[in-house]
């Protein structure tokens, strides 16, 4: 169905100019009497009180890196800080805006936006309801802690001891802290505050702050989401990928009822002018105000504005319009908040960059020293009243801090696979049972009708293969996987490049869109940054994730957010959060070296990622049931070659109800004594072809192992099966060097020495790019290059003539780097 | 005088495609150009227009079958 969205060549030729809406500079100006009297003393005096205790605790430490020492504590802290002394304005003035449920993502330079958005949490949050968060979490052993550690008198003391207490434990890596240690000062979250995860890489936030809003669209949460993130993360490509996913004009012009209107995301730079030594303005960036850059995103300019960071009040003014506007459908936001870093990047930092005297110019906006002089001279607390505040501060920030120091240690030592185990849940889903609200009854689809009068299996009554119009393939079996998930799981979304009317670039989702809705099923972007980002956000605000790059050579291009995000989280949380991401990509065919190559390898090569190769379509079905039923991220590799394929494997075909096979079970297609073949994805083929030729040639089987699966992997059926044959070739489409065939091969010479009887084999692709089509069956190994090995190495007596044309000398290759 | 409607070459591996509806029925008049069916390959779906003007004569492949690259789909007379 095409979308009613006209391109009309009369409206687009007319003579014009384009405007930009005016985007405000530092327009805050509500005196202090008027903010006071709204407010109310006890409000100004605890964000004064806030930014205090931010600041005591960068300082604090600011101290044990420079000394090794804070207050009368001694202490080698070994970790990273990035301290935002100076920044408090921004930090406390945005949390001031924000209620609980509203989630804040931050950067590497966070510790401020977390301890606010915690203590404006706690400010704002019911006794018992603080209560139940500290019972609820880890089953109230941080709670029990803290209370023995820190006595408090009331709930909400105590909160601010847990708050404090379990960010510094975090911080110092102990067991203790909000990610059980594993996450650090980079990567604090704690959810329940509305605190999500800090990010050490820089704008890595704005993609997963963009996903959580959708999430929180769909789920019709009335709350946003705020991506926080400094003046650099302008120059980084993924963060401008972010805000164009967020401002697509779909959710204006396509999608409908309670879904329609702008993602409920505010992109806050604290823009201090400086990235590490780089100068934004006048020397790295073009723009000459951070906001400008607003302007090139869509109409509204994200209605953003520059305000000024040095004033929490301004700052606070200016989320709260925003956060209306993005409950409004109006999103997405952004501002620039210019404040002043006054401490250096680091604590390495010599300051090489910037003069004293600018330096000094900026002390006189130091957003502590000026909101309590406008405290002091609005009568509402004296100088005395100041300097005790400070005190008590700085008393209970050395509390935490000994507390903090005093905690235990992650033992490793006495658990050694305990950060294993935090990789992943293994965690599944039921069966999705559910309802969900669909534009037309599944048979309104062509493709549903048609797959429905196909043949189960690929043979037909005369022994013949059949067509991919006659019978289900790999496409189709991925579909009725896919199918079923997306009509019964309200939760599950799926979009990438061209996902709806095409039906994704391969055809997978063909039909799709004339049953589900614009919010179920969408175009992205040219994206692969925030396509993946999103997901990841998506997915750690509850919701699940299916999303598709188009080519698996386009993982370059989402590397930070497949690497470090959806790979990394669930064990930065200590399991804590869960990361239910399917992305699908396809391994191409016949459009050359950068659109054919196998990237297996590199993703099974990172921790954290459960990765998938299916070869048949009865795999295909059933491995993507278990992916998208899984809480795990899950890379599923497709063949493009395969997605024609029919079953000729399971005498039954594919079947037609839903099932699941189990991640990590390689699986024997074929079964024989004189060779183990164990074949990577598309490879199956080829081996098969060999196994048959040798048989009837030499009389030799072999036994055929698809791995189907990267990780996890079962090695026991192919160690049974070289206690058999006594040989082992592995066959991979992915270049040699570094593959996962290697790693296959090597560990099983180590578990399956005893049996060996030859050196056990890899054959891949050779060392240089993938060639054109025409010279595709040079390059991926082929039926010819197996019997060659099988014949040559493991079998010599057989006497044949040589096969293939892999006539390389490996070793002289690896000389010259192939 | 009377004009085949046929399937077309769809790429150089696709020999066969599915009807997925008919947008005329035989006896309507017909605009050459004007879409007259749909048809689906593994990968994607594509309209077909009619070759020429007239009134559709016969459908011979209906809705829900396959038919192979240069199978005569409907006749179409001519005025
Ligand atoms: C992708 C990435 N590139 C580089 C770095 C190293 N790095 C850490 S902080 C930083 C500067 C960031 O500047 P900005 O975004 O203005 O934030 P600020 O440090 O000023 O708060 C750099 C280059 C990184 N962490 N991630």
């Amino acid at each position: 169905m095409p979308k009613s969205i006209p391109v009309d060549p009369q409206a687009f030729q007319r003579a014009g100019e384009l405007s930009f809406p005016r985007i405000p500079l530092h327009a805050y100006d509500r005196p202090f009497a008027t903010e006071l009297a709204a407010r109310g003393t006890k409000q100004m005096v605890d964000i004064l009180r806030h930014m205090m205790l931010v600041r005591e605790f960068e300082t604090m430490l600011g101290s044990f890196k420079a000394k090794g020492a804070y207050a009368d504590i001694s202490y080698v802290y070994k970790g990273p800080a990035h301290l935002s002394l100076g920044q408090e304005g921004a930090a406390v003035g945005a949390a001031l805006a924000l209620e609980p449920a509203d989630h804040i993502f931050g950067s590497h330079r966070s510790h401020g936006e977390f301890i606010a958005k915690g203590l404006s949490a706690i400010a704002q949050l019911p006794a018992a309801e603080l209560r139940q968060i500290m019972e609820q979490h880890r089953g109230g052993a941080l709670l029990r802690m803290v209370e023995a550690q820190l006595p408090a008198t009331t709930v909400t003391s105590t909160a601010e001891n847990v708050l404090l207490f379990g960010l510094l434990a975090e911080i110092f890596m102990k067991a203790d802290g909000f990610n059980g240690g594993m996450g650090g000062s980079m990567h604090a979250f704690f959810t329940p505050f509305g605190a999500y995860p800090n990010n050490a890489i820089v704008g890595a936030s704005a993609g997963i702050a963009t996903g959580a809003a959708l999430r929180k669209k769909l789920a019709n949460e009335a709350s946003i989401t705020v991506s926080m993130s400094g003046d650099g993360s302008t120059g980084c490509g993924p963060v401008f990928e972010a805000m164009n996913f967020a401002a697509m004009a779909q959710y204006g012009t396509l999608w409908t009822d309670a879904r329609k209107g702008g993602l409920p995301v505010l992109f806050f730079f604290s823009n201090n002018f400086y990235a590490m030594g780089g100068q934004t303005i006048g020397e790295t960036m073009g723009w000459d105000r951070l906001s400008r850059i607003a302007a090139a995103v869509n109409p509204q300019a994200m209605h953003a504005e520059t305000v000024d960071g040095t004033n929490p009040l301004a700052v606070a003014d200016a989320v709260a319009r925003k956060r209306t506007l993005l409950l409004d459908g109006k999103g997405p936001a952004l501002l620039d908040v210019e404040c002043y870093r006054s401490g250096g990047h680091s604590t390495t930092d010599a300051n090489a960059y910037r003069t004293r005297e600018e330096l000094a110019l900026w002390e006189a906006h130091d957003p502590i020293a000026k909101f309590a002089a406008q405290l002091v001279a609005a009568g509402v607390m004296n100088q005395q009243d100041v300097d005790a505040m400070t005190a008590a501060v700085a008393a209970s920030i050395a509390a935490v801090t000994r507390a903090a120091a005093a905690a235990a240690a992650v033992d490793v030592p006495a658990d050694p696979t305990l950060i294993g185990r935090l990789m992943f849940s293994h965690e599944e889903i039921a069966v999705p049972t559910g309802e969900v609200k669909l534009l037309a009854a599944p048979d309104a689809a062509a493709r549903i009708r048609q797959d429905a009068k196909k043949a189960r299996h690929g043979i037909g009554p005369d022994g013949q293969r059949l067509s991919a119009m006659r019978a289900i393939t790999y496409r189709d079996g991925l579909f009725e996987a896919i199918l079923h998930h997306m009509m019964h799981d309200e939760r599950l979304i799926a979009y990438g490049e061209e996902c709806r009317e095409w039906g994704g670039a391969f055809g997978v989702y063909r039909g799709l869109s004339d049953i589900l809705p614009y919010d179920r099923l969408f175009n992205s972007p040219i994206s692969e940054a925030a396509i993946v980002a999103t997901a990841v956000g998506h997915a750690l605000e509850g919701g699940r994730t299916l999303i598709e790059l188009m080519y698996g050579d386009f993982i370059g291009r989402a590397g930070d957010e497949i690497f470090n995000q959806m790979a990394k989280w669930q064990a930065m949380s200590a399991g804590i959060l869960k990361l239910p991401v399917v992305l699908r990509c396809s391994v191409g065919s016949k459009y050359g070296a950068q659109h054919s190559q196998d990237w297996t390898a590199l993703v099974a090569h990172i921790p954290g990622l459960k990765v998938l190769y299916p070869a048949t379509p009865h795999d295909a079905k059933g491995l993507m049931a278990s992916a998208l039923s899984s809480e795990d991220p899950v890379v599923f590799f497709e063949s493009q070659r395969l997605y024609d394929t029919v079953e000729i494997f399971k005498p039954d075909g594919v079947p037609p109800d839903y099932y699941r096979i189990p991640m990590g079970e390689p699986d024997v297609k074929r079964e024989g004594k004189h060779a183990t073949v164990l074949t990577i994805g598309p490879s199956l083929y080829p081996a098969l072809a060999a196994a048959q030729e040798l048989e009837e040639a030499h009389g030799l089987s072999l036994e055929v192992i698809d791995a189907r699966s990267l990780v996890p992997f079962n090695y026991d059926p192919v160690i049974r099966s070289i206690a058999k044959t006594g040989h082992l070739l592995v066959v991979t489409e992915a270049s040699e060097r570094g593959s996962f065939a290697m790693t296959l091969a090597a560990n099983l010479t180590r578990f399956a020495f005893g049996s060996l009887k030859s050196a056990p084999r890899v054959l891949g692709s050779p060392n240089w790019i993938v060639p054109g089509a025409e010279m595709e069956t040079s390059y991926f190994p082929q039926a010819d290059d197996i019997i060659e090995i099988v014949t040559s190495q493991f079998h010599p007596d057989t006497h044949s003539n040589r096969r293939g044309i892999r006539n390389w000398d490996d070793r002289d290759l690896a000389r010259k780097g192939l | 005088m009377s004009t085949d409607v046929v399937m077309p070459q769809l790429g150089n591996e696709i020999t066969e495609a599915q009807i997925d509806y008919w947008s005329k029925s035989p006896g309507d008049k017909v605009e050459k150009g004007e879409m007259l069916l749909t048809i689906t390959t593994p990968k994607l779906t594509m309209e077909i227009e009619a070759p020429a003007s007239g009134t559709l004569r016969e459908i011979r492949v209906p809705a829900d079958e396959i038919a192979s690259v240069g199978d005569v789909l409907a006749v179409i007379d001519q005025a």
